[in-house]
């Protein structure tokens, strides 16, 4: 194995995740990352790698964080396909967690981004804002009563155990252990309709 | 992919079709600039001039949809100007085998043989070769069939080997070669040009410089898209590519092959994993009641008689093994019968069926995973009314799509929408660990850099709490097949905490007696070559087997195959096989014997993926896709001389010119889009007999007469499908701001249109307000001797999101899909446009 | 460190925008945010020109064909980082200077006094302002600055580190020159004849070279640059500080750039009158209400 300098950091990447219990409050979004006070943006800045969440090119990407908190993404120079390149959409991957506000030039969290489950209950014009415990619980309801209303055990003597009343679109993109894991829990509930993003 | 994109480099010509590669998948442009620094040629044809077309060496228009009748008249081309690589295409496709007496095709009809009025379908019987032998495998001991007979493998009977007839010299009329040669000398230059609507010398001047690629040391790559796909024959575009690649020896080659350019992150690995309808992981079949209603009777149709897919078995009861654990066992047939089998209406479980099923009320959950289907899919307002009948709908996203809040379109009336919605909010991608598959098979290793924003969680954890809560239900409750759910096997943690890692355990594959899963303590298989069917092995995805394989740090995947980051170039081809994982096999190139002649001999000596010296296969820079050597029981190999058998995935081993693969045609054959401005004078049929959901009283059919514009929709570089994504990045607003239609100077003089006016675009389906761009760039074609107008509309927008609003382009565009992979036809439809 | 050069080459950029987002993105610039406050522009090039928070666009200009297609010229708008700045050389406050190791013209925010003259001087039409129209409190310049924060940590622009086909390079400027002849070489060999280098004399030689594969007015670039004969003029006036001087050298400004006969973008934004203009016709597109807080 070759150590160069990113070499070297993604192999301790995922022990330096694991001791992370940063989170910042939705009271105080702005943090200060200043150009201007001679300071290297880049200080003091842990980097992982990742792979650009657009076209299927599988670039790659540098995230830098300091203090739990992303400060900058660019494209991998070691990456053999892009070379630390990245397109427009690509260029732009940091806006999707942080943005700048024009009216205090300072970078606050996404505000486009929902961050808290919700639900909208039926004829309800609103969404309101619920706990992940109630949104599973809900879901989970939903899901064990039209499965057991819909199931079809047998059919012409063929065990086929499937529910036409559920589906499930979209996969591509989670990662693989992901759509992996909502496979399996779909299709063992008896789903037929899975389908994703290569049907389009 | 058969290539990478790193390869696009080693080409000689680059034909661009059906993509707009620069803008959308802008990486490539890397690849084919190095290509272009080399000398290369390059090639787009496009409905409209793009800024793919800016940069290319020769730009070709086409309308959108007849990409058959392009591609059908270079095959002629090729053909009567004796451009073929003779020999690979005598060695290594099945040019020389004979068919069926009983096949043919009538353009008089437009109809192959084994049409079924009544069944509307075909009957495919004739679509086979005629069987020169017949044989069995070898299951006796020391047999290479032995495994069959081990215990603990499910019982099935084999196939037959069949060998089919063959004429070496390829002039039986019968022979494939004839066949091809006869249905494609319909396809002149003359009424390709009145069909596709460019003139003859640029038509001639395209054909030329890609048919010299037929030179046994050129190769020629081409890049595909949406652009090809999405149509109602869109599977017949892409198999007539691969005609045209296999008749000039481009596939296999370093710098050849057919480039599919995904469009999304990891819908390579969404399609490795199988979130398909019919699929199961690993493009096995999913279990159907038709084939496969048991373990025996999916052994049985599923396993081929020759080539790799011998093998199939061995995957499934690995597979099974996985999903059930413990709980499956050779009696029970490793638990097949708890699976979902597909009914016969499978097809109505796709992606536009779905939303019929809504309409008809037949589905009343449904679940949206970072998928935008009330914008991204065709005849959206059709969808989101459909949705307003479902009893409960969860998405899980970034951003409150227009899914999330289908009920508050423009268009709705939320007091009246009895559907209660979840939004759960998802981790992004640099949130979060995990595998992602790009489109050239390259597995790489996405690293989590930050906690989530607020309560956003990975996609597996809220699976993993999902399926938690189903499970205590079950368990408390029971319910019908309760066993199915409660035998799954579902044991991904690390600390107690779920984790992607044990999921890529269980992708690479491990014996089950050695290895577990609660201590990390793993015995993962080297290769899926190791993979059994006797129940001792476990396997999710076979073709991810090697890819996660170091049981030494089974937690840390920088110690994994999928985490390399080393720079050896074997070659210097840009294999790069020591950077990440590339499946199958960490194969770079598949089809990679084909690379070499019969002799195994490079066609290329400066791009050598494998050579036979010999007296074995010596150099071998990309990992060979064939059988290269054999295992001797004493440990030692045995180098296997070069042979035909270039394509090993295939029963006979043989690419197929001919196949009774797809549904709707054994060689693609010209039909017109669902909506045509024109009639089809290839044959008697308008349209592929097949089209799929086209009799559904939401397609409304629009006729030419009343909507006169050819319409077909796109992407730009700014943005990314239905722009949740996209419009959420103010930065991206600020270069791409608004939607637009584009238009010709032509059509925008003909309406009273001048650039920047709002525009309305309408048919049967729906109507939307866009902005012209008025361009050169668009110019209107003669087709069947009319002139053709066009427009192209962007489709990124939505009424959601607190930047940048537009209206829903999808609105317009028909549900309508191609029967074998049910893609809509997004591509090629009518509209009318007028001032607003 | 040798003297440095970004060289764009117009024949290899696809204008995918991603240096003008990578330039956004590394400099930590603002984008608008109010839904929907950028117009439909009608053209793919956005925003139509330079401003306070943006150092960079990407220009797109097409000539029809006579058979299919169009000559669509991408060029490239920000700073030219002239040997000779002029800009530079009417900087009252030394906020606009020179970074003497590579040649780049960068600016220390601190200093700027919100003068203005360095637009004025500019051939290119480069520098911006912050805050202008809000009672003139607190303008301060905005331009490309080669990311010399970048440079000096031994990376490349962020607009240069992130060009996929390769239009963009960063390095020596020897070298950089040597290159941008090969492609016009080698362009010219493939039939564009109006293929040049931009940049290698012009105001004592720039350092933003430009490989222009169309002819120049494609580009919207000044033919023959030139630093203003006014400049002398302008010197007294340095130290004079205050609304009437600026509107006075705001005229002066003008009339040197109509004298010198240099074509604008297509679409140029006025800052006097706030007006978003058709260089060809003269129509105002739109007309910005800056006190309505519009940007």
């Amino acid at each position: 194995m070759n150590l160069t300098r990113r070499g070297f950091f993604k192999a301790t990447a995922l022990a330096f995740a694991g001791s992370m219990a940063y989170e910042l409050s939705a009271q105080s979004q702005a943090f200060a990352v200043d150009l201007h006070n001679g300071e290297w943006k880049l200080v003091n800045t842990e980097e992982y790698t990742n792979i650009c969440c657009y076209c299927s090119g599988g670039c790659g990407s540098i995230v830098s964080v300091r203090d739990g908190e992303v400060i900058n993404v660019e494209g991998d120079p070691d990456h053999p396909i892009n070379e630390g390149c990245l397109c427009p959409k690509g260029a732009a991957m940091f806006q999707l967690r942080n943005i700048v506000d024009p009216a205090t030039n300072e970078v606050v969290h996404n505000p486009e981004r929902r961050t808290t489950p919700m639900v909208r209950r039926p004829g309800a014009t609103e969404w309101e804002e619920i706990s992940w415990e109630e949104a599973i619980e809900g879901v989970a309801r939903r899901v064990k009563d039209t499965r057991d209303a819909t199931l079809i055990e047998k059919e012409n003597g063929i065990t086929v155990n499937y529910t036409p009343a559920i589906g499930s679109l979209g996969g591509s993109q989670q990662n693989s252990e992901e759509e992996y894991l909502i496979l399996k829990m779909m299709r063992s509930l008896g789903l037929v309709a899975i389908d994703n993003q290569a049907r389009v | 992919m058969t290539g990478h994109y790193c390869d696009f480099k080693n080409a000689d010509v680059i034909l661009t079709s059906g993509s707009n590669n620069l803008e959308n998948h802008p990486v490539s442009s890397k690849w084919v600039q190095r290509a272009l620094d080399a000398g290369a040629t390059w090639i787009v044809v496009d409905p409209r001039f793009t800024r793919t077309a800016s940069q290319a060496d020769i730009y070709c228009p086409i309308r959108p949809g007849t990409d058959i009748a392009f591609y059908g008249g270079m095959i002629n081309y090729i053909i009567e100007k004796d451009l073929w690589q003779h020999e690979y295409v005598e060695h290594y496709t099945n040019a020389t085998f004979i068919m069926d007496e009983g096949y043919s095709f009538d353009p008089e009809t437009g109809f192959f043989s084994g049409w079924d009025e009544s069944k509307k379908a075909y009957d495919k019987h004739t679509w086979h070769y005629q069987v020169e032998s017949e044989s069995e495998w070898d299951t006796s001991e020391g047999g290479s069939f032995a495994w069959v007979k081990d215990p603990g493998v499910p019982e099935f009977t084999p196939p037959k080997v069949q060998v089919a007839r063959k004429d070496p010299t390829m002039q039986d009329p019968q022979c494939v070669w004839q066949l091809m040669k006869k249905h494609y000398s319909r396809y002149t230059i003359e009424k390709v040009c009145e069909t596709c609507g460019m003139d003859e010398d640029t038509l001639i001047q395209v054909y030329e410089a890609y048919a010299s690629t037929g030179a046994p040391e050129k190769a020629g790559t081409i890049l595909y898209a949406l652009g090809q796909t999405q149509h109602t024959y869109g599977t017949n575009n892409t198999r007539i590519m691969t005609l045209v690649q296999l008749l000039l020896g481009n596939v296999g080659v370093a710098g050849g092959g057919l480039n599919a350019l995904r469009g999304e992150p990891n819908v390579q690995g969404a399609t490795d994993m199988a979130m398909l309808v019919f699929d199961f992981p690993g493009y096995l079949r999913w279990p159907n009641v038709s084939e496969s209603p048991n373990l025996r009777a999916w052994c049985e149709s599923q396993t081929y008689y020759g080539g790799f897919y011998t093998n199939k078995p061995k995957f499934m009861v690995s597979a099974l093994k996985e999903w059930f654990g413990e709980h499956a066992t050779v009696e029970n047939d490793y638990g097949y019968d708890w699976l979902p089998k597909i009914p016969k209406n499978g097809g109505d479980y796709t992606t536009m069926g779905t939303f019929h099923l809504m309409d008809a009320g037949t589905m009343k959950g449904y679940f949206a995973w970072g998928q935008n289907p009330v914008v991204s899919d065709p005849n959206s307002a059709f969808n989101r009314r459909a949705m307003a009948n479902l009893e409960w709908l969860v998405v899980a996203d970034w951003v409150e799509t227009a899914t999330a809040s289908f009920w508050r379109a423009p268009d709705m009336k939320p007091e009246d929408i009895q559907t209660e919605v979840y939004f759960l909010p998802a981790a992004l991608i640099y949130e979060k660990s995990g595998t992602i598959a790009n489109s050239g098979r390259w597995l790489q290793w996405r690293y989590k850099a930050v906690e989530p924003v607020g309560e956003a969680k990975p996609d597996y954890e809220i699976a993993d709490m999902l399926w938690t809560k189903i499970v205590e239900l079950y368990k408390a409750e029971g319910g019908p097949s309760a066993e199915s759910i409660l035998n799954v096997k579902w044991d991904y943690y690390v600390d107690g905490k779920i984790d992607p890692r044990p999921v890529a355990w269980a992708f690479n594959g491990y014996k089950v007696a050695s290895s577990d899963m609660k201590s990390a303590k793993m015995d993962l298989l080297p290769a899926f070559a190791q993979l059994k069917a006797d129940g001792s092995t476990a396997c999710a995805i076979w073709i991810y087997g090697g890819y996660y394989n170091n049981s030494d740090a089974p937690l840390d995947p920088a110690a994994q195959p999928v985490g390399r980051r080393e720079h050896d170039d074997p070659g210097e081809l840009g294999l790069y096989p020591k950077w990440a994982f590339s499946w199958p096999a960490n194969r770079r190139i598949i089809y990679n014997r084909a690379s070499a002649d019969a002799n195994g001999k490079p066609w290329n000596p400066k791009r050598v993926l494998v050579e036979w010296n010999g007296t074995e296969w010596a150099t071998r820079n990309d990992v060979p896709d064939f059988v290269f050597q054999t295992a001797n029981a004493d440990g030692t190999n045995t180098p296997v001389a070069p042979n035909d058998n270039a394509f090993f995935m295939k029963p006979e081993q043989h690419a197929n010119f001919i196949s009774y693969g797809l549904a709707d045609a054994a060689l693609p054959e010209h039909y017109e889009p669902f909506e045509s401005p024109t009639k089809n004078t290839f044959n008697a049929l308008q349209n592929s007999p097949l089209m799929k959901f086209a009799d559904h009283p939401s397609a409304k059919k629009g006729d030419f007469g009343e909507f006169p514009i050819v319409a077909t929709t796109y992407s730009i570089t700014e943005h990314w499908q239905t722009g949740a994504q996209t419009r959420m990045c103010p930065a991206l607003n600020e270069i791409a701001p608004r939607q637009f239609i584009e238009m010709s100077m032509e059509l925008a003089e003909e309406k009273g249109i001048k650039n920047g006016d709002e525009v309305i675009v309408w048919n049967n389906r729906g109507e939307v307000r866009l902005n012209a761009l008025v361009t050169a760039r668009f110019r209107p074609l003669t087709v069947n001797g009319e002139t053709i107008h066009q427009v192209g509309m962007i489709h990124h927008w939505d009424w959601t999101n607190m930047f940048s609003t537009g209206e829903v382009v999808n609105d317009l565009t028909p549900n309508v899909g191609d029967p074998n992979s049910f893609i809509p036809e997004f591509k090629a439809f009518l509209v009318d446009v007028k001032k607003a | 460190m040798a003297e440095k050069a970004i060289m764009f080459d117009s024949s290899r950029c696809s204008a995918c925008k991603g240096c003008q987002v990578a330039c956004k993105t590394w400099n930590l610039l603002p984008s608008p945010i109010e839904l929907n406050s950028q117009k439909w522009s009608g053209t793919l090039q956005n925003p139509p020109d330079l401003d306070e928070n943006t150092r960079l666009v990407i220009s797109f200009d097409e000539k029809p064909r006579e058979k299919y297609g169009v000559d669509w010229a991408f060029g490239r708008r920000g700073c030219s980082h002239c040997t000779d700045a002029p800009c530079v050389q009417v900087c009252p406050s030394g906020c606009m200077h020179k970074d003497e190791e590579t040649g780049f013209v960068i600016f220390d925010t601190d200093l700027c006094t919100g003068c203005q003259y360095c637009h004025m001087a500019c051939p290119f039409d480069v520098p911006r302002y912050h805050n202008v129209g809000l009672s003139g409190y607190n303008i301060t310049v905005n331009k490309c600055t080669a990311c010399i924060d970048r440079v000096r940590n031994d990376r490349a622009p962020a607009c240069v580190s992130t060009c996929q086909p390769g239009a963009l390079m960063f390095g020596d400027r020897d070298e950089m020159l040597k290159i941008a002849h090969e492609r016009v070489d080698l362009l010219k060999e493939k039939g564009f004849e109006a293929a040049r280098v931009y940049g290698e004399n012009e105001m004592g030689g720039l350092h933003t070279l430009r490989v222009l594969k169309y002819p120049i007015e494609q580009y919207g670039l000044p033919e023959n640059p030139q630093t203003s004969p006014l400049l002398g003029a302008m010197g007294w006036m340095k130290p004079i500080l205050g609304v009437g001087a600026v509107a006075l050298v705001g005229g002066l400004g003008i009339s040197f750039l109509t004298g010198l006969g240099y074509h604008r973008d297509e679409m140029r934004y006025d800052e006097v009158n706030h007006d978003i203009i058709d260089v060809d016709t003269g129509e105002t597109i739109r007309h910005i209400d800056k006190e309505a807080g519009e940007r």
